[in-house]
């Protein structure tokens, strides 16, 4: 029975609903926008490395440095579509 | 066919090595995909229209329900993997169905809060903000569903032909879609309903 | 009668309903002929059903070829319309048509699918691989390319074409302004065929990373590889967000949303952002491949190894990574405050120099070369400088505050063509006349190539750089007509003039490939060119295995060692060869979505519905389906080597 629950997959599995616990804080507590954003980014990356790494097995394979290319490439490009479409529609728009 | 002993079976013949990599390109596209649809969202948050604001809609219980529910099932798919590499096939088959029953309980709730929405008055063609919204999760959603149709086809497939090198290469494949859409989950949480509800 | 009626096209002319006859008798001759000659099972059995990416990258690029001339002649009709000012030869809403499928024909029916399918005959080739690595996905990749493509053809006569511009800006683009059903077409046949470019590129990006042969280390691949990798990352990475803009707009037209709308909360420039995420990528997919073409055919005919190999791949992975940065300079003028418009105009000015850096190392690698004027080098040395006129005058449109003055002009026009043409139109001519033999077995005349050569170049210069004249003169791009007192009229002749010579140059490719089928020499040996990669070390034409051993490569110039330096590329015995199976499973699959695809566009539920459940059906059984595949014997394969002339 031990060995179809590994340590390392419960351990990640109570690290992800403590994250969660600790995104909430950002309802039930009163804070400012800047912080709260702070909080949700931090826990959502790490809940997606969490994810990434231990239940994904990002890193097991031989094609391990094509798959963290895929992903980080991916990241990044995610990230400049979402902030440099922001700066042209919302912020840099007048 | 080569089997190659040393690997896991879900890696033990070259095409099954391709279609793992082939898969993390195409979570790849999946990410811009819903990197789209995030964009969208925030440009569109503040766009109501004469539509609810997000704030007025959104419902933590559900929501918090929803994510609990798909981070567990989350957890059991990595669990089925575990077992499948165990060879046993019997665990693997309860995790798995564990799996879907979590997923489907999901979809069901997640099937209420888009009846809440309707009810208060927020639809597709209310304003550009609530269709935004609907787009966005309808689109996390729908792979939920396929997700589901797909997982039930490789449950029977297992069931009827045991942890062979084919079998197992669709359920490590299954994991890692059914993992990537907790991640998009967890985004959706924090930057949707989280964020909206702050 | 009522249910029929919207299939009526909107603005009937002669024209149209002479190409709906046309169309008809062609499509009757077509089945005809076939049925006459009992070529349907031919058909069936050897391309219809194939996996092998050889025959997927030739119908990609017959179907290439197919919209060029599409496209082409939308071409002559919009500068035969401007050739003279106030022409009534096409009314407002005709020209709007034309430019509309002009545009979209070529970018995603023509130069895609053409960079697609070199990349289908090369890349596994170049590799020394048997296959791309999902074979059965290829498949599928082409035929929704080819259903997307054959739908949006449809709309010209069936309901009518998109308006809207191939940018298809809102809100031009919604139910207001374009009232009928093209747009629909637009959204639907575009989104069919880029979720078979996203197969594409997943499925190359697959191959290329894990299929190279023994030896081939990623920084000795092929510079064609290299860029079609590349490419593939930036397909994999561009399209999903066409696939979004795409189904917001459909959701905009068809179910009432409010996106791209002017209430509500909708934003019509949102679009315009979406769609340029995606476009400016795109740019890059298209220009990239031709890069590598451009590599392989320069050093080929200089007889010299690539020049600055390093800086090259380097240089394409920077790009890649800038394409996604840029997108903003495309609507400078929407409105923004300066420090978005800096940021982009740099970003935009910072991909001059990785593409700098390869424009030097093709002269450098001529440089001192032996260099022989073929075909294929002479579309090569042409795009050097005119190319480069294209990039000078792209980094003026970088300049945001000076593009308030190009905005939307015909210099904006010249320019993309003056990138485009000679860029990526020239090394397609150019890639397709070097890898014929490899195709089919004989060369295409060289004379008669280089007549299709200058016509088309000075066609090229002829046409389009009038048009930076008049474009900062003021002329607006996308004006069916213009006044006698602007004074755009003599330049705008001269542009037709160039279009004709272009027109010519065309036919006379096509009566190359004419002539050459019938009066070429066959038994042109494997490696016709004195080429450098792998593709020449096998059989020519191909065998269906590619290689019967598979290749040992310890350089970039694998072959090319193997002629000069003693290489052994061929170790080892013959051993059983895995092929994959023929399946009618993809085009049944893309089938299915034409009518998909065509009943969204007309509101028909019903067929939406039959055809939903009929994809997903296919889906299922493919799931289930038990395919290994079938193996070459290891007498079979002697047998084709020795009729090739004995074991390479």
């Amino acid at each position: 029975m031990k060995e179809l629950f590994p340590i390392k997959q419960v351990n990640g599995f109570i690290f992800s609903m403590l994250l969660t616990v600790v995104a909430l804080s950002v309802y039930f507590l009163d804070m400012s926008f800047e912080l709260g954003m702070t909080i949700l980014l931090i826990t959502a990356f790490v809940q997606a490395a969490v994810q990434l790494v231990i239940f994904m097995h990002a890193g097991e394979s031989e094609d391990k440095k094509a798959i963290y290319t895929t992903t980080i490439y991916g990241l990044i490009i995610a990230l400049v579509t979402v902030f440099g479409s922001l700066l042209a529609m919302v912020w840099g728009y007048m | 066919m080569k089997i190659n002993n040393t690997q896991p079976l879900e890696y033990s013949t070259e095409q099954n090595q391709l279609n793992i990599l082939g898969f993390w390109v195409f979570l790849g596209a999946e990410i811009m995909l819903f990197a789209t649809l995030f964009t969208s969202y925030f440009v569109y948050e503040n766009r109501v229209g004469n539509g609810p604001s997000g704030a007025e809609i959104f419902e933590l219980t559900p929501v918090l329900i929803e994510t609990i529910l798909l981070l567990t099932s989350s957890f059991t798919i990595g669990l089925a993997i575990n077992a499948m590499r165990l060879n046993r096939k019997k665990a693997m088959l309860t995790f798995l169905a564990v799996t879907l029953v979590l997923g489907l309980a999901f979809l069901g709730v997640e099937i209420y809060e888009f009846t809440h929405y309707y009810h208060v008055g927020a639809t597709l063609q209310t304003s550009a903000f609530t269709g935004m919204l609907l787009t966005t999760l309808g689109t996390h959603g729908a792979h939920v569903t396929f997700g589901l149709v797909w997982g039930l086809f490789i449950f029977i497939q297992i069931k009827k032909n045991g942890l062979t090198p084919a079998t197992t290469n669709k359920s490590f494949i299954f994991s890692l879609y059914w993992h990537f859409l907790d991640v998009v989950w967890i985004f959706i949480f924090s930057f949707i309903y989280l964020k909206g509800m702050m | 009668m009522e249910f029929f009626e919207r299939f009526a096209v909107p603005h009937p002319s002669p024209l149209i309903y002479a190409s709906m006859v046309a169309i008809g008798l062609v499509i009757i001759a077509i089945v005809l002929g076939i049925t006459y000659f009992k070529k349907w099972g031919y058909l069936w059995n050897e391309w219809l059903t194939t996996t092998d990416h050889k025959r997927i990258g030739i119908m990609y690029i017959i179907s290439a070829l197919l919209m060029l001339f599409r496209g082409g002649a939308d071409a002559v009709m919009m500068r035969f319309q401007t050739s003279v000012p106030e022409n009534a030869f096409l009314d407002a809403q005709h020209y709007n048509e034309v430019f509309t499928t002009h545009g979209v024909v070529m970018i995603f029916f023509m130069a895609m699918a053409f960079v697609i399918g070199l990349m289908n005959f090369v890349v596994p080739l170049q590799i020394g691989a048997r296959d791309v690595a999902f074979p059965r996905l290829n498949a599928i990749s082409f035929w929704l390319y080819f259903a997307g493509a054959m739908l949006f053809n449809v709309s010209f006569v069936i309901g009518g074409s998109p308006d809207a511009g191939w940018t298809n800006y809102y809100p031009l683009a919604g139910n207001d302004f374009s009232t009928s059903v093209g747009v629909n077409y637009y959204n639907w046949a575009l989104q069919i065929s880029g979720i078979g470019t996203l197969m594409t590129g997943i499925n190359f990006i697959a191959t290329i990373i894990k299929m190279r042969a023994p030896g081939m280390t990623l920084m000795k691949m092929p510079m064609f590889t290299w860029s079609s990798l590349v490419t593939n990352v930036i397909i994999v990475f561009a399209f999903p967000v066409l696939t979004i803009a795409l189904l917001m707009g459909t959701f905009d037209r068809q179910l009432g949303t409010f996106f791209f709308a002017s209430e509500n909360g909708g934003m019509d420039m949102m679009w315009a952002n979406l769609f340029w995420v995606w476009g400016h990528p795109e740019v890059y997919i298209l220009i990239l491949p031709a890069f590598g073409i451009y590599s392989e055919i320069i050093s080929t005919f200089s007889e010299r190894n690539l020049y600055g190999y390093k800086s090259m791949v380097g240089s394409m992975v920077i790009i890649s990574l800038l394409s996604f940065f840029v997108w903003v300079h495309h609507f400078f003028t929407m409105g923004h405050d300066a420090l978005t418009n800096s940021i982009f105009s740099i970003t935009t000015m910072a991909i001059a120099v990785p593409t700098g850096i390869k424009i030097f190392n093709w002269l450098l690698t001529m440089w001192k070369g032996k260099i022989r004027f073929t075909v294929p080098m002479l579309y090569s040395v042409a795009f050097i400088p005119l190319f480069t006129i294209g990039g000078v005058t792209g980094v003026m449109l970088a300049i945001a505050s000076a593009d308030y003055q190009y905005h939307n002009t015909m210099f904006l026009v010249a320019h993309f063509h003056n990138v485009i043409i000679p860029g990526v139109v020239f090394a397609m001519l150019a890639g397709l006349t070097y890898w014929w033999p490899k195709m089919f077995g004989f060369m295409l005349n060289e004379k008669i190539g280089k007549w299709a050569f200058w016509f088309l170049t000075v066609g090229f210069c002829f046409s389009f750089f009038p048009m930076y004249i008049t474009g900062l003169d003021g002329q607006a791009r996308r004006m069916y007509t213009y006044s006698e007192a602007s004074g755009f009229g003599p330049l705008n002749m001269l542009s037709f003039f160039g279009a004709g010579l272009m027109a010519i140059g065309f036919i006379v490719i096509v009566y190359n490939v004419y002539y050459s089928f019938r009066y070429a020499k066959r038994g042109i040996g494997d490696d016709p060119w004195n080429a450098r990669s792998l593709e020449w070390a096998t059989h020519n034409p191909v065998p269906e295995y590619n290689f019967a051993i598979v290749p040992q490569v310890n350089s970039s110039e694998a072959f090319w060692d193997s002629k000069k330096k003693g290489h052994k590329l061929f170790r080892g015995d013959y051993k059983e060869i895995h092929m994959p199976n023929n399946s009618g499973l993809p085009v049944i699959m893309a089938g299915l979505f034409f009518v998909f695809g065509f009943s969204f566009v007309f509101y028909i539920w019903a067929g939406v519905i039959i055809s939903g459940i009929g994809i997903l059906a296919c889906m299922a059984y493919r799931s289930f389906e038990k395919d290994h595949g079938r193996h070459i014997k290891v007498k079979e394969i002697e047998e084709t080597e020795d009729k090739f002339g004995g074991a390479k």
